[in-house]
């Protein structure tokens, strides 16, 4: 009975190792927030042509990392398929962590895709925050219109090598 | 009295045993206090390059173009991957970690190296409970701790120099600061 329960034992193992390392096999990297749900990536140059159509849904984008938040981590850019096309995967201060040499790696992001829409004062409060990340210098003077874009509120990560 | 040696043998036992989180917690508040003014986790170095002009547009730059321009930075430098960030700049990424960004126009660009800060990195790490799960319990333990250590510390010593005198000074000057600076900024 004994060599039953062991035998079964083993066989869950090896069964639960099997299934982990086919997720691995899958996307092979490391894990930042909640596990990846969606099956299919949508290209960013789809998301940026027609948002409205993506608006509050759950996506998940794959690309190269162009940039990650030097202060605390909460966001990577993600690079489209097409030339000067990125989009921003923001996520809770804390909660997830991107290291910053994760800078060049792709990494597959989830989350739901939302619209950012700032006044002019905001604009420029916004451009005032990015360059002081960067160390360059901002001249208010030069944000004149509103600015509209759109980001994803990631909820889970894989970078990859 | 007899309460009193209990309390100094838990304020000397607890003190030891917070000894190793207090200083992780000290240093890496050290650390993460002046985020504004340096990052506490990476030491990045951004070195200028004048790489002369590249091209009019990034998107037409290719990767072995882009590999002749990374032997100009560093002969031994290999390109693991370009993108076109809009038409002027072209960003590089480099196979030992380090990107750089290039102004193909003018031919001006930028080498990017992040290194982590050993050591301090695991401590923000700890400090700002990113791993969560256990350490979450594990810091509300050490809450808890510093908490005993605040309440029998200003018991260990009777007399003059104790709670009922100096001491008393003492801790009300400490439970001031923080109203004062609430009164100033909240």
């Amino acid at each position: 009975m004994k060599a039953n329960w062991l035998t079964l034992l083993m066989v869950a193992v090896v069964f639960y190792g099997c299934n982990q390392n086919n997720e691995v096999a899958e996307i092979a990297g490391k894990e930042y927030g909640k596990p990846l749900e969606l099956k299919e990536t949508v290209k960013v140059s789809a998301l940026l042509a027609t948002p409205d159509a993506y608006l509050g849904k759950k996506v998940q984008v794959e690309g190269k990392i162009l940039d990650v938040c030097k202060m605390r981590g909460c966001w990577i850019e993600i690079a489209g398929d097409e030339p000067y096309q990125k989009i921003k995967v923001k996520v809770d201060d804390g909660v997830i962590v991107f290291p910053m040499d994760a800078k060049g790696k792709t990494a597959r992001a989830e989350g739901e895709l939302y619209k950012v829409e700032l006044t002019v004062e905001e604009a420029r409060k916004h451009m005032q925050h990015r360059a002081e990340e960067y160390g360059e210098k901002f001249d208010p003077a030069t944000v004149t219109e509103p600015m509209v874009f759109y980001q994803i509120k990631g909820s889970g990560a894989v970078v990859m090598n | 009295m007899k309460w009193r040696k209990w309390n100094n043998i838990l304020h000397r036992d607890l003190g030891y045993l917070a000894f190793g989180l207090t200083v992780v917690y000290a240093i890496s508040g050290l650390a993460v206090n002046h985020m504004h003014d340096w990052n506490p986790n990476y030491k990045v170095v951004r070195t200028p390059v004048m790489l002369g002009p590249v091209a009019d547009d990034a998107a037409q730059v290719t990767l072995g173009q882009a590999s002749e321009l990374a032997k100009k930075i560093d002969p031994e430098a290999t390109v693991k991957s370009i993108y076109p960030l809009n038409p002027e700049t072209l960003q590089l990424f480099l196979s030992d970690g380090r990107s750089v960004t290039i102004e193909v126009r003018e031919g001006r660009g930028e080498v990017e190296k992040v290194s982590r800060r050993v050591g301090l990195q695991e401590m923000n790490f700890l400090h700002l409970n990113t791993p969560r799960k256990l350490w979450t319990y594990m810091a509300d333990l050490y809450a808890v701790v510093l908490l005993l250590l605040a309440f029998t510390g200003i018991f260990v010593i009777k007399g003059k120099k104790g709670i009922k005198g100096r001491g008393a000074w003492l801790v009300s000057i400490g439970v001031m600061i923080p109203i004062l600076f609430l009164w100033a900024y909240f």
